[in-house]
């Protein structure tokens, strides 16, 4: 009876809240595949293993059961990535290179995967604003299937440049997030992702049309590195960033940067969109109600938050490993404090003052300058230890 | 705070109880701090006064110098604001505990009619089920969504109340318990009493760098047991150190170590490529006794930890390699090569004709680009090994100074050999560099021995004519490289003129040569010892766990009151509110409208 209730009533809301019982009886097969899984690698891989590596299995075990449980579209994405990443893998293991392969050369090969991520989230941006203006659905709907197929290629190229960082020179091999151009892919994959989950849950199509276009500004300047500066070439780690903790700190933050990234984006369809309301414009028919916006603003930036104080806290405890003190006040990390402040601040506003609204949508979207400052500005102006981005 | 509390006009005190714990002094604080920290990072940090006197001129030098701006960190009105942030959220968290435990441990089931009105969802409704019906109906509602209510019927009239999240306020505890801890020991690794010490002057950062460690003033020394400190030291191979040194300001404060510390050697792995991959030094620590106390390897990314100290590997230097030089008399016959011994770091005086050397630095290897040798493109084999180069500095009697940097391995070109030197006049500038060609057998005499002859026959009068040149050039080789055949002469005499024409600003009359040496490394070490560091690890766990549970496990209440109508079956009143997710919960609370409703119209 508990079922029916909630299914019976989904449709004609934005996104249904679930009993206990609803979430876990649907999400038993994906809890039972992923076990296999990881029993699976326990049994085969097992005996190499470390007190690390079941810790790193444990986490990523929990994680996906969680996100696959809360987001149903998880449950396929996840091997719509493993697979084709696998194959690649045995694909090079048996012998097969980019040059007589043409499934690796066109398609699975690291770089190949990240530029057909680019074509297509561009071609997805095109789509959602044309969907906007013309207000029409079925262009729409493409616009979701192309950002998909973007975002699974993406994490289908990191994963297998991560194979091929050892490929020919084992003890370079390390996890592809250690230059500009692997974290700005990791940056428009994880972007894309969390935009899709927001609008899902909120059916909220017409967002993208606004998030979107940054993506594909990130897009253009991924090319840019790969075509002007040849930033995808493969290089040997410096010896600072030799370490376990890079594969927590950096995935985790780009967990952060995603999430305020779409909240500032979602702040500023929330400022044009109360504009064009006053003038009863077009954008006003087509965007989400000012509540939901508002509501995704906040859950993006609490969301992100949570993640972003983890990474910070995890990359202090590297620093505390390599250079001898948990904090050196280098000038990635007082930004990322800033970055910090400043939505602890938004946060304290918004819950405990109550506040509401185009204030809160002005703070959130200016917000991306703090941001993108951190993440990019730093690396590009600034010096210190965090140079793995220096162009 | 009761309604009396307001109404008696507040006392002083409790106004400025009132401000420390408020909201408005905390989002401001938080966007200070965060203003404040930008100061850092646009301003590089610590470097030498003199530079940043010559950036920002003397007054305004003298300015940000007061301010603090070249440590920013470090200073007394930094901490002051980190300080009174943690002294607020203090009072904050004093203020609000006992209201939140009250409501952590309270909850009552029956609730006022008007109360339950005031919750921000609100429904009432008439149903043609009897009481008990509709309170069944109510509470498998309640339970499908995860709620455990509870029930109480009092004067005819059944209570049902039910809230989930209780303990949501622990997270408030948490976060901010968090904040006030891991900023305490923050203080605690910044030192305090030796910052304060600092700025009442009773310690005094030396400032010249020279001195040898006896003579450095006792106002430049920390406490043998200071409570934190950070410095590192530099130290050559098979040399033992017991004290490090802090950065202040411009100078620097001496701390002695409670061990000493040993490098037995240092050295750098590569990758193929050339770049470097470790760098790894080998220690020892000695107790005051002279035993042992631990030996290993001190790597990037893998300290050696002792006794609450930590020791990193921060960078490396030449530790004062031996080199030995032989000096060519530009104008002489390489006959007359002089010998010279020193290490770097030293200045070694040329004979008694005033010129002076000074040995800068030693690098063992040189894989580079040959653009940056020679600006031409070198397809297939990008890069070229010029082995050891060192760098020195020749200041001539005049007072003038040049800056030499000489590579030990010859490249070649088109069959010849050519040794590499670079010069430049002033410090900054790129060097310029001189392909010197190499005789038959090796090394740049016959070169010195051509340019000598040239010079004594033009000062003899002869024309610099090719035909001249070649001529003076088959004379030095007759002597020098009987064997030579024409063709290589040919081409000696024009990368000869061509090096000749380089050497134009030659700014010294000599060339020194690199013929043997004796490498030693110098490793920079940095001693940390920050005992608050495992406090701020547990605040971090609790300021994770805080917000996890501040964001995820929000406080839902409701409350329902059922009561019979006179007219035949029931009336309910449900009133429920959340305190985060509040979209999410009306939307929840729409549904179970629409549930009891349904039911209600069924029957
Ligand atoms: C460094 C300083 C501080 C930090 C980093 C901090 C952080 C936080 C965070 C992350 C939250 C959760 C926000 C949310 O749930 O969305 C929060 C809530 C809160 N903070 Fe702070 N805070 C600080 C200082 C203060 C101060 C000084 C006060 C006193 C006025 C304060 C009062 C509160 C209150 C009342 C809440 C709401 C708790 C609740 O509703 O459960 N905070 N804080």
């Amino acid at each position: 009876m508990a079922n029916s209730r909630a299914e019976i009533w989904a449709p004609e809301l934005p996104y249904a809240s679930r009993t206990w019982r609803d979430t876990i009886t649907r999400s038993a097969p994906w809890a039972i595949a992923l076990t296999a899984a990881t029993a699976f690698i326990v049994f085969q891989y097992g005996a190499q293993f470390g007190i690390w590596k079941y810790t790193v299995l444990i986490c990523w075990y929990l994680a996906l059961l969680v996100a696959g449980s809360l987001w149903r579209s998880i449950q396929w994405a996840v091997p719509a990535v493993v697979i084709p990443a696998l194959a690649a893998v045995w694909m090079y293991s048996a012998g097969q290179t980019p040059e007589n392969s043409w499934i690796l050369r066109y398609f699975l090969q690291g770089l190949a995967a990240v530029l057909w991520m680019g074509g297509l989230l561009l071609l997805a941006t095109a789509a959602y604003v044309l969907h906007v203006l013309m207000k029409n659905e079925t262009v729409g709907r493409w616009a979701t299937r192309l950002t998909w197929a973007g975002t699974l290629m993406g994490f289908i190229g990191l994963g297998v440049r991560w194979r091929e960082t050892y490929i020919g020179h084992p003890s370079w091999g390390h996890i592809p997030v250690s230059n500009l151009w692997e974290v700005f892919v990791l940056f428009c994959a994880s972007t894309s992702l969390f935009y899709l989950y927001y609008e899902q849950r909120y059916r909220a199509r017409a967002l993208g049309a606004f998030v979107m276009p940054l993506v594909a500004s990130a897009v253009g300047f991924l090319l840019w590195l790969t075509f002007a500066q040849h930033m995808d070439r493969i290089e040997p780690l410096i010896p600072a960033l030799q370490s376990f903790w890079m594969k927590l700190h950096v995935p985790m933050m780009f967990v952060g940067y995603a999430n305020f990234t779409v909240a500032s984006l979602v702040g500023l369809a929330y400022l044009l969109t109360k504009r064009s309301a006053v003038r009863g414009g077009t954008l006003s028919k087509m965007m989400p109600a000012p509540e939901i916006m508002d509501d995704v603003m906040y859950k993006a930036i609490a969301f992100g938050f949570l993640f972003f104080t983890t990474a910070t806290i995890l990359g202090a405890v590297w620093a505390a490993k390599a250079w001898g003190g948990f904090w050196s006040w280098d000038p990635k990390e007082t930004w990322a404090l800033i970055v910090w402040l400043n939505y602890a601040g938004y946060l304290h506003a918004r819950v405990v003052k109550g506040w509401r609204g185009t204030n809160m949508a002005w703070w959130s979207f200016m917000s991306i300058w703090v941001v993108t400052f951190c993440f990019l500005g730093v690396n590009l102006f600034l010096s210190g230890l965090h140079s793995y981005g220096k162009l | 705070m009761g309604i009396s509390g307001e109404m008696r006009s507040p006392s002083r005190r409790r106004l400025l109880w009132q401000f420390l714990g408020s909201m408005r002094l905390a989002v401001n604080l938080l966007v200070l701090l965060a203003v404040a920290s930008i100061i850092g990072t646009v301003l590089r940090q610590q470097e030498s006064y003199s530079s940043y006197a010559f950036r920002f001129g003397e007054f305004w030098f003298q300015v940000y110098r007061d301010l603090g701006v070249y440590n920013v960190y470090r200073t007394l009105w930094y901490m002051g604001i980190v300080g009174f942030l943690v002294f607020s959220t203090a009072t904050c968290i004093t203020r609000n505990t006992p209201r939140m435990l009250k409501e952590i441990l309270e909850f009552p089931v029956r609730q006022r009619e008007g109360a339950i009105r005031a919750q921000e969802h609100f429904l009432e409704l008439h149903s043609a089920l009897p009481v008990p019906a509709l309170q069944e109906r109510l509470l498998s509602l309640l339970r499908g969504y995860g709620y455990r209510p509870r029930t109480e019927i009092r004067d005819g009239l059944c209570y049902v109340a039910a809230r989930k999240g209780k303990f949501n306020r622990i997270g408030y505890f948490l976060t901010h318990l968090a904040i006030i801890t891991i900023c305490g020991a923050a203080l605690y690794n910044a030192d305090v009493p030796v910052r304060w010490a600092e700025w009442m002057g009773t310690l005094v950062p030396e400032t010249n760098f020279d001195l040898p460690l006896p003579k450095i003033p006792h106002s430049a020394w920390m406490p043998l047991h200071n409570l934190a400190y950070r410095g590192s030291v530099t130290l050559p191979e098979g040399d033992t150190a017991d004290v490090v040194f802090e950065s202040a300001g411009d100078g620097y404060l001496v701390q002695k170590l409670p061990f000493r510390i040993h490098l037995k050697s240092f050295h750098i792995k590569y990758y193929s490529t050339g770049m470097p991959r470790d760098f790894v030094s080998d220690v020892v620590l000695y107790g005051p006794q002279g035993q042992v106390l631990k030996s290993g390897l001190v790597r990037v990314n893998h300290p050696m930890s002792y006794d609450g100290t930590e020791i990193y590997q921060s960078s490396f230097s030449d530790g004062g390699s031996l080199l030995r030089m032989r000096s060519f008399l530009l104008g002489l016959p390489a006959m007359a090569a002089g010998k010279l011994v020193g290490k770097v770091g030293q200045t070694l005086k040329a004979g008694s004709s005033g010129y002076s050397v000074s040995l800068k630095n030693f690098k063992m290897t040189n894989v580079v680009p040959w653009s940056s040798v020679d600006g031409h493109a070198h397809p297939g084999s990008p890069v070229i090994n010029l082995g050891p180069s060192f760098i020195y500095v020749v200041h001539t009697p005049q007072g003038g100074a040049g800056e030499f940097k000489t590579y030990m391995l010859p490249i070649h070109r088109d069959g010849q050999s050519f040794y590499v030197q670079g010069f430049r006049a002033t410090r900054g500038a790129p060097y310029t560099y001189v392909a010197i060609p190499n005789g038959p057998h090796g090394g740049i005499s016959l070169f010195v021995d051509y340019l000598a002859a040239l010079q004594q026959a033009l000062n003899g009068g002869a024309n610099p004519t090719p035909a001249v040149l070649t001529q003076v050039f088959q004379q030095v080789a007759e002597v020098a490289a009987p064997t030579m055949p024409p063709e290589k002469q040919a081409l000696f005499v024009r990368d000869s003129m061509l090096a000749m024409t380089q050497m134009h600003d030659y700014p010294a009359p000599f060339i020194l040569r690199l013929s043997s040496f004796h490498h030693r490394w110098a490793a920079s070490l940095q001693v940390t010892k920050w005992p608050g560091t495992i406090v701020i690890y547990w605040g971090c766990v609790a300021l994770v766990l805080g917000i996890f549970i501040l964001f995820y496990l929000p406080q839902k209440k409701v409350w329902a009151e059922l009561r019979e109508d006179p007219e035949g079956g029931s009336r309910l009143l449900l009133g429920g509110s959340a305190d985060r997710n509040k979209l999410e919960f009306s939307r929840t609370f729409e549904f179970w409208q629409k549930n009891l409703t349904d039911a209600t119209e069924i029957h």
